[in-house]
């Protein structure tokens, strides 16, 4: 902080609230998750397809987040936020994804083709398929 | 790479312990968003969890994904979620002009649309259990639990600390520590929204695909 200020309301971080910030990402996050609504109760695309399109609406959503609502962005009181979470990212992302594709590569190989459905159960697309 | 030398001839000091310009408030946010973030890598490993069990093998001849989530209803804990964080984001915009009520008002806003919040997803677990889908029926069930109760405990932690900050402006004013937490809250509160984000479709939209 290059300016001195003994008035904690002058700080860089609460001065950086912002209403039209705060009501776009609102506003956005809802407007997205109301369009995934939507399409899965539509059953408008394939399963496969739906779970990438809601997965991408979620994506939008959350980007959206951090920067209306977090408002994170690459100035000097926010700059080591955003490459803290930068760098968590991947981490999140091979937390589940690996121990996903461990499990389904172990499903695979391990388990009877089409021995898991019992009769009467029915199948669901899932993260292993 | 030029090396500043000041008028002595020695180097400038790389650090200064109680040095004026050393930021207190940025300090405490930057601690909390780093605890945040391990607290994200929580979520990590139980979604990773809810992944690997989300398969009709895990429901044990119990109830399916398909068969407990209602993602209109859980629309309304959307809703409810993200008006509470909204409510609270703009106590801070009534913060950042020293509004006091303002601040106090969008806190209370919080707590009752959290408040809400809460409602509606104990009324959906009452109706699990009393149609027998219990944590303890299948592996699904237990992963499907633990991730909508974490999210959830996080709420409770979240209105009870909405609570200590009425209490502490009433008491404290504004002071910088105060302050402070006000940020951390909101860092806090607005991570819940974040979460709930991929709680609503990789849980709730997904099970009705």
């Amino acid at each position: 902080m290059a300016a001195h200020s003994d008035d904690p309301l002058q700080h860089p971080e609460v001065q950086q609230a912002s209403v039209f910030g705060y009501t776009a990402g609102f506003l956005a996050t809802l407007a997205l998750l109301g369009a995934a609504l939507l399409l899965t109760e539509g059953h408008l695309m394939p399963p496969e397809q739906l779970l990438g399109g809601i997965s991408g609406l979620a994506l939008i959503a959350l980007l959206a987040q951090c920067f209306l609502s977090f408002g994170l962005d690459i100035t000097s009181h926010n700059i080591w936020k955003s490459v803290s979470l930068i760098l968590t990212v991947p981490l999140f992302i091979l937390t589940i994804g690996l121990t996903v594709w461990m499990f389904q590569q172990l499903d695979a190989l391990t388990m009877i083709p089409g021995a898991s459905v019992m009769p009467g159960m029915t199948m669901q697309p899932t993260l292993l398929q | 790479m030029a090396v500043k030398i000041v008028a002595d001839g020695k180097l400038p000091p790389l650090w200064h312990y109680g040095h004026e310009e050393h930021d207190v408030i940025a300090s405490k946010t930057f601690g909390f968003w780093l605890y945040m973030l391990s607290d994200a890598l929580i979520f990590a490993g139980i979604f990773a969890a809810y992944g690997v069990l989300d398969h009709t093998m895990n429901a044990a001849g119990g109830p399916t994904e398909a068969q407990i989530v209602h993602p209109i209803a859980a629309f309304w804990q959307t809703i409810a979620v993200l008006s509470s964080v909204f409510a609270y984001s703009l106590a801070t915009v009534a913060l950042k002009h020293g509004n006091r009520l303002g601040l106090m008002l969008g806190i209370v806003a919080a707590i009752l649309l959290g408040g809400v919040f809460m409602a509606l997803e104990l009324k959906d677990f009452a109706d699990l259990y009393a149609q027998g889908a219990t944590a303890q029926t299948s592996g699904f069930l237990s992963a499907f639990f633990l991730i909508i109760a974490t999210h959830g405990l996080h709420m409770i932690f979240g209105l009870i600390w909405l609570l200590v900050m009425l209490a502490q402006i009433l008491r404290l004013g504004l002071t910088a520590p105060v302050v402070a937490q006000l940020l951390n809250l909101r860092l806090f509160w607005q991570f819940q929204a974040a979460i709930w984000v991929c709680v609503y479709v990789f849980v709730y939209l997904k099970g009705a695909i």
